[in-house]
């Protein structure tokens, strides 16, 4: 407001200040988020966590991820890798077929498999074998000069080590200590895990796949989905730890269980079971709360004539929904199921089992000799929702991804030209955005960079510990 | 325990509450103690003080006496129909935050979903009578609900003021709805410039596949998302396994599993947001998250594989493509999983197996191309391993799968239906799932905050599930100054 | 017998010897017939949860239903058939590309034409450590990588996306 309340000023009135602001008032919505979030211009900007310094002793997917989330948002983040070797994710590649190369300079034939992509991104990779005595110092000193620190050892081996919360919480008081395994404290403390027995373990697997009637089992979420989805909880963790810190001065120490976390998404199994009794069961690609929402197989391909398999072979599968009752009338009136349409006025009476059954029987029928896109094409034209299931091609070469920057080409400094789906993908920020530098670097590839230039030890005190394969 | 008491089964509806927890407890047999964990567990590992450093300093129970991360912070959830804005706003109350679920008046219409369209299934609260489906209910972990009209002037005038007193605002509307009515982020960032927003979508709220209505008005909910990218068709029974419309096909999450990845990033989106703000800027901004792209930057290395060498990520059932062994197989009561990769585990895994099934050790130990790492990962030799591994499993049953492999410690462990990991000893001594008393619904079973386990601050669920507009009276006195004689007036008008 | 079917059948004059393996998911509940993939003998198998319920029983002269995916031969140094192999072993479909490799494949350019580093051994270029820069000098490195990117760019294969 002005000094003198009987003056008007243009910036206390509501509305457009200038001639840009009353553009931006006039324009359309989707051109006001995409001139927001800008995609490609994220350097402009800058990065939310700005100042915040994490050590990675991680492995594998789980927690590595709980820490790439930050440095995606411009945290400084340290990986220490063990000497040569690196992390055991890098051996892993798609049936052992896509690697990049070198690992490091002193084994010129192996590679860092795809498997550690997007993992560890805009990292600084040191090497480090922390337990031996004489590495104390170094790595006390990183800890001393770092916000946190997330771990995945198995409970108790940082312990031993001199090295878990108890300890590095004296040396720093702001310290978020971070360990993320399978189990955590309690009788299976010491059991190892890995994402997949996660979606065993925890009931994710038995709900998800055909039901046994339909010839199916217990299925898998593609790859190693639970890891990274608990290693973003782990992260919520660390962040809600951060605003707490900024008020209290004081670190913690968070102990997150990768099985729990897929327990934690099951929705409806654990109150069902505890109230009713009744145990949720898989249900294949039908919804146990909606109907029609489901998948069903056309006759045809869309892509008849491809070369690869997964266009000649797989193009055949539509998602159609149609769960309201207006959606569901016209969704018979074309596939000429009259007599369901009758049959099942309500979602609930639709959404009963033998309903289904019935229901997407007879649309697999109409179906029969239509290809996906025809089905597609013939519901939406109808003013209805149906979508094709796509597979990594197709979301490649759709537009919207790419407009929206969230599939793009990166240039790494290392190994070169990247098709990269991470980073941007895990949300978009109109004033401090995510962002990505490199992908990874080789194993000890700052090793100078981080105990020289960081922590002030001569060259050759380096040059004398890597030789020990102390780094 | 429970006392003993007959009764009468005369129809199906006689037995709905007999597994209520007031009548039959969860957990069925106690877990077992903390003397039994010490003795069994770390002492065998010479653990002992660090295992009870843990247990006094991590303990579940114990989050009750400790404060709360998010104290302070507050927020509005103006969603409907997806987990998205659920997951996203239980996670944000279960770190101590304030969340105001905006409802329309007659509730978010995921309160009406039931599994088979069982009502029987819905809960009723014991204060207002209002039912509610399971899956809404377990996802409102301490949202207050508040009932507003947006449609009406009145109602859009007291959304601006509840957005005047928050942090943050999750808007999982359609695309461009709230802008259209005057309470996108271009309309309150200029009189709330620390405001942080944050939309959640399937695919997007802006950009030429967004997401969309169908002509009757009904929403796109997930798996769309998993659908638009890749993962339903990266996820299946390949057809070589089961035949193709039996079970060897592309298929989605039994859950609606990118609403949860959409969630849990919107939560961090907001709060790397609201650091940047308190820590430097002073300012709020603009966020954006999407199912479909969550989910697809957790898809492993899928894209950037195609962008090597045209490779179309292929489904491979329960069995990894990049890994061995890494796996689940069928065993005698069901389905078990085995993991080691690296030569030490993979050795320890067949000296297992070996002892009751020697032929196991023969044929894959003297095998020269399964003698190294990288080769063993590859599609034939799937094959042959998981062959000779099921036929050891398909004699023994998951429990003695699972205690012979532990001996050897081999991370392993049984596909678990809810029924038995509610009753595992592990996941209810720790616990992770726990009944939660509640004063509308009663005593419910759910699951437990993963991050629930800390030494300063741990999440915790306080409450779990609310009717429709039961804060009403509350949060507009408090937020905004009006009383009950115009929120009446409001119900009665339909804004509320 | 299990779900593995070491066939014995006199096969050129010496005993068959190998080893069919019924993987577990397609063959868990499968009743019909399987032939060898060395010698094809056809068999008749009934498996019920993973056992076999009958079977397997010789069935001369009958087409098989199916065949395994993979078979190999302990007693020849574990030479084997693997997927896909017309009359011995079934194709394994569902697969990412036309081709099916099982080794690195050695690729130097992306799908749009620019230089990757997938292929060994690369030169080496570390410093002090294992230290690496925050480049790759790919003329220096790899100069027969670099001409080639330098043709493919004059002959506008390069492209975008």
């Amino acid at each position: 407001m002005a000094k003198d309340p009987r003056e008007t000023r243009i910036e206390d009135l509501p509305g457009p200040k200038s001639k840009e602001e009353l553009e931006e008032m006039k324009m359309p919505y989707e051109e006001y988020c995409k001139a927001q979030f800008d995609p490609g211009n994220e350097f402009s900007k800058p990065q939310s966590l700005k100042g915040i310094r994490w050590l990675s002793t991680t492995m594998y997917i789980f927690t590595p991820h709980s820490v790439s989330n930050l440095a995606e948002l411009g945290a400084d983040v340290i990986k220490v890798e063990m000497p040569r070797m690196g992390d055991p994710m890098r051996h892993c590649a798609p049936f052992n077929e896509t690697y990049l190369y070198p690992l490091h300079d002193s084994r010129p034939m192996t590679g860092t498999g795809m498997g550690y992509l997007n993992a560890n991104p805009n990292e600084y990779h040191i090497t480090m074998d922390y337990h031996l005595p004489e590495m104390k110092e170094a790595f006390y000193s990183l800890v001393k000069m770092s916000d946190g620190l997330t771990e995945c050892y198995r409970p108790g081996t940082f312990d031993r080590w001199n090295q878990s919360f108890r300890f590095l919480q004296e040396m720093n008081p702001r310290f978020i200590y971070v360990w993320g395994g399978g189990f955590g404290y309690g009788p299976k403390c010491f059991g190892g895990s890995y994402d997949i027995l996660g979606q065993a373990h925890a009931g994710l697997a038995s709900v998800t796949g055909m039901h046994e009637y339909m010839g199916g089992h217990p299925l898998k979420h593609s790859n190693w989905c639970i890891d990274w989805y608990s290693g973003t909880q782990i992260t919520f963790g660390i962040l809600a730890a951060i605003h707490w810190r900024r008020k209290t001065g004081l670190g913690t120490m968070i102990e997150f269980s990768q099985v729990q976390a897929a327990t934690r998404c099951l929705g409806y199994a654990a109150p069902l079971y505890g109230r009713f009794g009744i145990v949720r069961q898989r249900w294949g690609n039908w919804d146990t709360q909606l109907c029609a929402h489901g998948i069903i197989l056309c006759g045809k391909s869309d892509f008849p004539d491809a070369e690869n398999p997964q266009d000649r072979l797989e193009a055949r599968y539509a998602m159609v929904s149609a769960f309201q009752d207006e959606d569901w009338k016209e969704l018979c009136a074309i596939t000429g199921m009259k007599d369901l349409m009758d049959k099942y006025k309500s979602n609930n009476e639709r959404a009963e089992g033998e309903a289904q059954i019935e229901i997407y029987a007879a649309l697999e029928k109409w179906a029969e000799d239509k290809s996906r896109g025809e089905v597609c094409k013939t519901l939406q034209d109808a003013g209805l929702l149906a979508e094709p299931v796509c597979n990594d091609r197709e979301y490649y070469e759709d537009e919207h991804w790419r407009m929206r920057g969230t599939v793009r080409w990166m240039d790494d400094p290392i190994f070169g030209d990247i098709l990269q789906h991470g980073t941007y993908a895990s949300g978009l920020l109109s004033k401090t955005p995510r962002r990505l530098f490199w992908i990874w670097r080789p194993v000890g590839a700052d090793n100078v960079k981080i105990y020289h230039e960081l922590l002030g030890y001569p060259t050759k005190t380096i040059e004398e510990w890597y030789e020990k394969a102390w780094l | 325990m429970a006392e003993k008491r007959d009764i009468e089964i005369n129809s199906r509806a006689d037995t709905i509450d007999l597994m209520n927890p007031d009548i039959r407890p969860w957990p069925v047999t106690p877990p077992p103690s903390f003397e039994e964990v010490m003795e069994k567990t770390y002492a065998k590992r010479k653990a002992e003080d660090f295992g009870k450093w843990c247990e006094d300093n991590l303990r579940y129970e114990y989050c009750w006496g400790k404060p709360e991360a998010l104290q302070g912070f507050k927020f509005v959830c103006c969603g409907q129909w997806r987990m998205g804005n659920m997951f996203c706003s239980g996670l944000l109350c279960e770190a101590g935050a304030e969340v105001i679920k905006v409802e329309p008046p007659g509730g978010d219409p995921l309160r009406k979903l039931t599994p088979f369209g069982r009502e029987e299934y819905k809960l009723e609260s014991k204060i207002t009578g209002a039912k509610c489906g399971l899956d809404f209910l377990h996802e409102m972990r301490g949202q207050k609900s508040v009932t507003i009209n947006l449609e009406t002037e009145e109602g859009r005038a007291i959304y601006k003021t509840l957005c005047s007193q928050v942090d943050g605002v999750i808007d999982e509307m359609p695309p461009g709805y709230m802008d259209s009515i005057g309470l996108g982020y271009r309309d309150l960032c200029e009189e709330m410039p620390r405001l942080v927003y944050c939309n959640i979508g399937v695919r997007g709220t802006w950009g030429p596949y967004k997401d969309k209505m169908s002509k009757f008005g009904q929403w796109t909910l997930e798996p769309f998302g998993g659908c638009a990218n890749a993962f339903i068709h990266n996820t299946g029974f390949p057809q070589d396994q089961l035949p193709r419309g039996k079970g060897g096909d592309p298929t989605r999450s039994g859950v609606w599993f990118a609403d949860f990845c959409a969630g849990e990033q919107a939560a961090n989106t907001l709060l790397a947001a609201l650091y940047w703000r308190d820590e430097m800027s002073g300012e709020g901004q603009f966020c954006e998250v999407s199912g479909a792209e969550c989910q697809n930057e957790i898809l492993d290395f899928d894209i950037s594989w195609y962008g090597f060498n045209k490779s179309i990520k292929a489904r491979t059932g329960a069995w990894d493509p990049n890994l061995n062994q890494y796996e689940w197989n069928p065993c005698r009561d069901g389905y078990m999983m085995i993991g080691g990769q690296t030569d030490r585990l993979w050795y320890r895994i067949g000296m297992c197996i070996e002892r009751d099934f020697p032929q196991f050790g023969r044929l894959i130990h003297e095998d020269p191309i399964l003698k190294e790492m990288g080769g063993r990962n590859a599609l034939n030799m799937l094959v042959k391993t998981y062959t000779l591994t099921t036929r050891w499993l398909r004699d023994i049953n998951r429990t003695e799968a699972e205690t012979k492999l532990l001996e050897y410690e081999i991370a392993a462990g049984p596909v678990l239906f809810i029924d038995e990991l509610s009753e595992f000893p592990h996941f209810k001594y720790r616990p992770w799932v726990c009944t939660i008393d509640t004063d509308h619904y009663g005593t419910i079973l759910f699951s437990v905050s993963p991050n629930a386990y800390a030494q300063a601050t741990p999440h915790r669920t306080k409450v779990l599930g609310r009717p429709v507009g039961y804060d009403n009276y509350e949060i507009l006195q408090k937020w905004c100054g009006i009383g009950q004689t115009i929120v009446n007036e409001y119900i009665e008008k339909g804004v509320m | 017998m299990c779900d593995i079917i070491w066939c014995k059948k006199d096969f050129e004059g010496k005993p068959c010897n190998t080893i069919n393996y019924l993987d577990p998911y397609c063959f868990w509940n499968w009743e019909g017939t399987i032939n060898c993939a060395e010698c094809g003998a056809v068999y008749y198998i009934h498996m019920i949860q993973g056992k076999m319920y009958r079977g397997p029983e010789d069935r001369p002269g009958e087409k098989p239903d199916t065949s395994p995916l993979y078979a190999d031969k302990p007693l020849e140094g574990y030479r084997f058939y693997g997927a896909g192999i017309p009359d011995r072993t079934r194709p394994f479909e569902c697969l990412p590309r036309h081709i099916y490799l099982g080794v690195p494949d050695m690729v130097k350019f992306s799908i749009r034409n620019r230089p990757v580093r997938g292929w060994r051994p690369q030169a080496p270029d570390g410093g002090i450590a294992g230290s690496y820069q925050f480049n790759w000098d790919l003329k220096r490195l790899s100069p027969d990588v670099y001409e080639e990117y330098q043709q493919k760019i004059k002959n506008g294969e390069v492209t975008e996306w």
